[in-house]
């Protein structure tokens, strides 16, 4: 009797818990869910490799004095050996691409290079939560804002308000500053992924 | 008048000056840095009432001669690496330090670094005693501390070895090679004091290094008299290897001395001018030449420390022994 119970409890889980299960597999995935998205952003022109960013900083603290939106931050003991080396929280305060900090570093860590050719990651939308992307709502604020403009954000096709990632994204991450909506779709992830950060859906 | 004057009399008091004009800037710039973001944002009528206060005060030092928050760009850094018009310095231990953590030769590092090195070679280790702005700290808390001792309290005095801090410098070299970071900054006082001023007043607050320097300035009050410069900075075995031929030199004029030993107490590196005991570790600071009553101590153009000259003639022990120099 008692094994007959059970697997009744059992088989009326199941039928109870198939529709969220239906759901999840036909639901959009969140894109980009799986990919980090960075806290710490680099400032612009650093060492790509981050190790030898961190050998060839000497935390002299000059690049956040300079940065005239100080948006120039820097790791404390929890960053270990990354101690007093700078960052950028574009959820804090963004880049504005000013080239300031290249300039003044005394060492190779930050080299100068135009704003264009800036490495500090790339932008990524999640259209499952995007205003206009999930119910035509009308924002716009991240291709309005962003310092490359039209070689780095635009707008989809079909609809004027959709924003797209194009290839000239930097990720100083004005953008994820910027955005309204309060989960951020809008995140910088790592440059390494290039195209891979927004596959065309 | 004195039967011996000394000209030398305030170059101490000169010294404090400088080294405290040193020290300004380290808090100065990053209020001016905050303002400067007040200043290009048009923001004053955004901020909140202390940042307004702020706003007001900076306005008044600054707002006769700068108007355009770029101008604050000019002059920016501490003393561990800092820039003046475009022109850039930096600690010699920074570009060690570095260039040890990256395993590579920067040629624009290396340019900001001439100009010290050139002065240290020339002057000696002038940039502790006259610069430094952990040493401005350290002298008010050894003046406490030599009140305190007067006073009655127990107060430690322990002697080590001096040449430890060239295996402090030996190993943070190494530690900064092997972790491939720039760890002397982390250890390295001036670098922290001007680094924590910033951090604490422009930035959210203080880091570690605060913690490590309070260390460091209890080390010196209950363990040893001045002993992290005397004993354990890296930076002060970088200068002092670098000074080690300086041209200019504290020397004794043997003939005006009375061996009253002043210059000895007075030494913050524990050095004996007295026994023309001068040698690499000392900083051309001239305390012990302002402190002399008969003006014997000199600075004097020469490529190395005369050799010793026994006791003054002026003092109790050469008159004894009817004018030999050596009793």
């Amino acid at each position: 009797m008692l094994r007959r119970r059970f697997l009744q409890a059992l088989a009326a889980a199941g039928a109870a818990g198939a529709p969220y299960g239906f759901a999840r597999l036909l639901a959009p995935a969140a894109q980009g869910a799986d990919t980090p998205f960075i806290t710490h952003l680099r400032p612009p022109g650093a060492i790509t490799n981050d190790a030898a960013f961190t050998e060839a900083c000497t935390g002299c603290a000059l690049c956040g004095e300079v940065c005239p939106v100080g948006a120039i931050k820097f790791y404390g003991r929890e960053g270990g050996s990354k101690v007093n080396t700078p960052y950028i929280n574009p959820r804090d305060r963004a880049c504005t691409l000013c080239e300031e900090c290249m300039k003044i570093c005394p060492t190779d860590a930050l080299t100068h290079v135009p704003r264009e050719k800036v490495t500090m990651g790339y932008a990524q939308i999640d259209r499952s939560a995007c205003y206009p992307w999930v119910d035509k709502g009308v924002c716009g604020a991240c291709a309005t804002i962003c310092p490359l403009g039209e070689k780095a954000i635009g707008f989809a096709f079909a609809n004027v308000y959709r924003p797209v990632i194009r290839d000239g994204c930097v990720g100083c991450g004005l953008c994820v500053q910027i955005c309204p909506h309060p989960s951020l779709p809008i995140r910088v992830v790592d440059r390494s992924l290039g195209r891979q950060a927004n596959p065309e859906v | 008048m004195s039967r011996y004057p000394n000209r030398w009399k305030y170059v101490n008091a000169l010294r404090l000056v400088v080294l405290t004009l040193a020290f300004v800037p380290l808090v100065f710039l990053p209020y001016s840095t905050i303002y400067q973001h007040f200043l290009a944002a048009h923001a004053y009528d955004m901020l909140n009432a202390s940042d307004q206060r702020l706003y007001d005060v900076m306005n008044f030092l600054t707002g006769n001669f700068i108007t355009d928050a770029k101008q604050f760009d000019v002059v920016k850094g501490t003393t561990w690496s800092a820039t003046f018009w475009g022109f850039k310095l930096s600690d010699p231990l920074a570009v060690l330090s570095q260039t040890a953590a990256h395993t590579h030769l920067h040629g624009p590092l290396l340019l900001s670094v001439l100009l010290p090195v050139l002065a240290t070679v020339i002057l000696g280790r002038f940039f502790c005693g006259w610069l430094c702005p952990a040493n401005l700290l350290y002298e008010l808390a050894d003046w406490i501390a030599e009140r305190l001792r007067r006073a009655g309290v127990p107060l430690g005095d322990r002697r080590f070895d001096r040449r430890l801090k060239y295996g402090v410098l030996a190993v943070g070299v190494i530690a900064s090679a092997w972790g491939g970071t720039v760890a002397m900054s982390a250890i390295y006082p001036p670098a922290i004091v001007g680094r924590e001023a910033y951090y604490l007043i422009a930035t959210a607050g203080a880091g570690a290094g605060t913690a490590f320097f309070a260390v460091t300035l209890l080390f010196d009050l209950l363990v040893a008299r001045r002993g992290f410069c005397r004993v354990l900075c890296p930076g002060g075995a970088l200068y002092s290897l670098l000074g080690r031929y300086r041209l200019l030199r504290v020397q004794r004029k043997v003939d005006l001395c009375n061996d009253c030993k002043k210059c000895d107490q007075t030494c913050m590196f524990d050095l004996n001018p007295m026994a023309d005991g001068f040698g690499q570790e000392c900083n051309n600071c001239g305390a012990c030449i302002a402190v002399c009553p008969t003006g014997s101590l000199v600075f004097e153009w020469a490529r190395k420390d005369g050799p010793p000259q026994g006791p003054g003639h002026l003092g109790s022990v050469y008159k004894k022994n009817k004018g030999t120099p050596h009793a």
